[in-house]
């Protein structure tokens, strides 16, 4: 996991070493004098040997100095902060949609394979796949929103600030066409995943033995089969941050995504590589997380 | 050993297999009605994309301020955008864009991909320490690597895109190589060669390479269904190609200013990339349960 984050952390420096012309330059603007360039590179260290600014970028990373950002002149960690509740409420639901929708869906297509529910579950879920949740997003949008007025379409006001719940009304509609793509992927997987296992031979001793169904299902069947099950979920992590860029975007939502969004039509670096650095170490967490899941889940798995 | 020899030996590995390879993709394409439906959907998109401009009934970018923003009707069948401009026409000038992307990002990915896929699984200490930063440009999603790509890189253009795009799924096309190069080297026939003096370059293109044809089909089957939807993101959010050429995302994002009052100019180009996708998704299953039988019982 350690280098993994240094690999990350490394990645992201030798993408912003690419960035043509002159950080400095870039922040000043077209009117300044060489000499305010140059006073701002020596307060920057870009005066100094490559390497010694990838051992300052390195530590600074580790103090939680991402550095500040060229448009809002305020540090960049404290500008994603500010973003961070609407993105990790979103995120949340989102994976709250994923896996309830997911992983009973795929159980019940497991259940009766080639019936036809089963057969029409896997259709929505091809078409799930295929969907852009951007489009999805904007079509549930004009919907559920413009024509049934059910839901608000956009905005989202924070419920820290505002003690307000009611608000998280608002996260419903992106929640939905963001989890919605990812659930596909889930349902599919908990489906294979389940046929395997409900051939298995405990499967059959179990149900001889006379219990019901459902102890078989959620206590025999559920838990051998959840390791490929949680691998995907893990997975989603990474699309759902992808999803998230494009659904924040699509709904108006003050969240990371947008913000990253901006970032790049305003070439506002610094904060483009403190999100790609956030969200890549989150992602290198995540999956740590996930193995140490499995020898919970699978006690035949050990790490030493 | 000739290619054909080796067939007899694997039975269902390669589909040039003795019925002739036109016979035996017709069955491939028959077997299944489903892979059948994505076949004739992707020739329809191919068919779009090579005749162009003389099947659409107006130019992409033909303006008509007095037809602005009407719904489907006879003259244009899916509606007008706020310019006037005919959505059909506009959707089926995207599709030749669309696919150019797809298949010069898939090739990009490849001619990355295949040659650092091949040489980690090959050697060693070359694969354990590549592979590692193959790994954390895997830790980034998608859409994130690819829009600081696009910041980096400058201007919004086709061959940024091209670039930025290609870039995220080049990794995962390593990945698939060097894991298929593992397996494939401990085969016997490697050994022999080894043990016969064959150059390791040699035993790469001729051994190697060609039994990766496989996976690495499938694998860009799959990295071009998830190109174009990210392309499609990218022009929607304003980063990707120039708005002046007309594609899907672009359009979606266009329309977005009249999403109430004129939701067939964001509803019809999404039908259009979902088909897309969902053509290049099915197409990718099943050769994946074509080429490689491993899967095809979990699918």
């Amino acid at each position: 996991m350690l280098v993994s984050t240094f690999l990350v952390i490394t990645i992201t420096f030798v993408l912003m070493q690419l960035i043509p012309g002159d950080p400095a330059a870039v922040m000043l603007g077209t009117n300044a004098t060489p000499e305010q360039i140059e006073q701002l590179r020596t307060t920057w260290g870009l005066n100094q040997p490559i390497t010694v600014q990838f051992y300052r970028y390195f530590t600074n990373f580790f103090k939680g100095d991402l550095g500040e950002s060229l448009f809002h002149r305020q540090p960049v960690l404290y500008i994603i902060g500010q973003r961070a509740e609407t993105s990790i409420l979103l995120g949340i639901m989102a994976l709250l949609v994923v896996v309830g929708v997911g992983i009973p869906a795929g159980t019940i297509s497991a259940l009766k394979p080639n019936s036809w529910t089963d057969n029409s579950l896997l259709l929505v879920a091809l078409a799930g796949a295929s969907i852009p949740s951007f489009w999805l997003g904007l079509m549930l949008m004009t919907v559920v929103a413009g024509k049934l007025h059910l839901l608000p379409s956009s905005g989202f006001t924070s419920i820290l600030a505002t003690g307000n719940l009611a608000n998280l009304k608002n996260l419903i509609l992106p929640a939905f066409s963001l989890g919605f793509v990812n659930a596909a992927l889930v349902a599919r997987t908990s489906r294979s995943s389940m046929l395997d296992v409900l051939q298995a031979d405990y499967i059959t001793t179990a149900k001889a033995k006379g219990l019901s169904d459902w102890i078989v299902i959620i206590k025999h069947a559920f838990r051998n089969a959840s390791i490929p099950i949680i691998t995907v979920v893990s997975f989603t992590f990474a699309s759902l941050v992808s999803g998230a860029v494009v659904t924040e975007n699509v709904f108006a939502l003050p969240g990371v995504g947008n913000l990253i969004v901006q970032s790049v039509l305003k070439r506002d670096y610094p904060v483009i590589q403190g999100i790609m650095m956030i969200v890549a170490v989150l992602y290198v967490v995540i999956n740590f997380v996930t193995d140490l899941t499995y020898a919970s889940l699978d006690p035949r798995i050990r790490y030493r | 050993m000739d290619t054909k020899g080796r067939s007899q030996d694997k039975p269902g590995r390669d589909i040039s297999r003795s019925p002739g390879l036109i016979a035996s993709l017709m069955k491939f394409l028959t077997k299944r009605k489903i892979t059948l439906l994505a076949a004739l959907i992707l020739a329809a998109f191919l068919f779009i994309a090579a005749t162009g401009p003389h099947i659409s009934p107006f130019g992409a970018d033909a303006l008509n301020l007095s037809h602005r923003l009407q719904g489907p009707n006879r003259t244009h069948l899916f509606g007008t955008d706020n310019f006037g401009r005919d959505i059909l026409s506009r959707a089926l000038s995207g599709t030749r864009i669309t696919l150019l992307l797809g298949l010069s990002i898939s090739a990009f990915a490849l001619a990355l991909g295949l040659p650092i896929g091949m040489l980690c699984g090959f050697y060693d200490t070359f694969g354990l320490i590549v592979m590692r930063f193959v790994d954390a440009m895997m830790a980034f999603p998608a859409i994130i690597l690819a829009l600081s790509l696009m910041a980096i890189l400058g201007k919004p253009g086709i061959l940024n895109v091209i670039i930025a795009v290609g870039m995220v799924w080049a990794p995962r096309m390593v990945r698939v190589v060097y894991s298929s190069t593992l397996s494939l080297r401990e085969n016997t026939y490697v050994e022999a060669a080894r043990a016969l003096g064959m150059q390791p370059s040699r035993i790469l293109v001729r051994h190697i390479a060609i039994n990766l044809l496989s996976p690495v089909i499938v694998q860009a089957t799959f990295t071009f269904a998830f190109s174009i939807m990210e392309v499609a993101a990218l022009n929607f959010l304003g980063v990707g190609i120039p708005p002046y050429i007309a594609s899907w995302g672009g359009m979606m994002n266009e329309g977005r200013t009249y999403i109430i009052r004129a939701p067939w100019i964001i509803l019809f180009p999404g039908i259009f990339l979902a088909l897309a996708v969902l053509s290049f998704n099915l197409l990718g299953d099943a050769l994946r349960d074509r080429l490689d039988p491993k899967l095809r019982r979990i699918m």
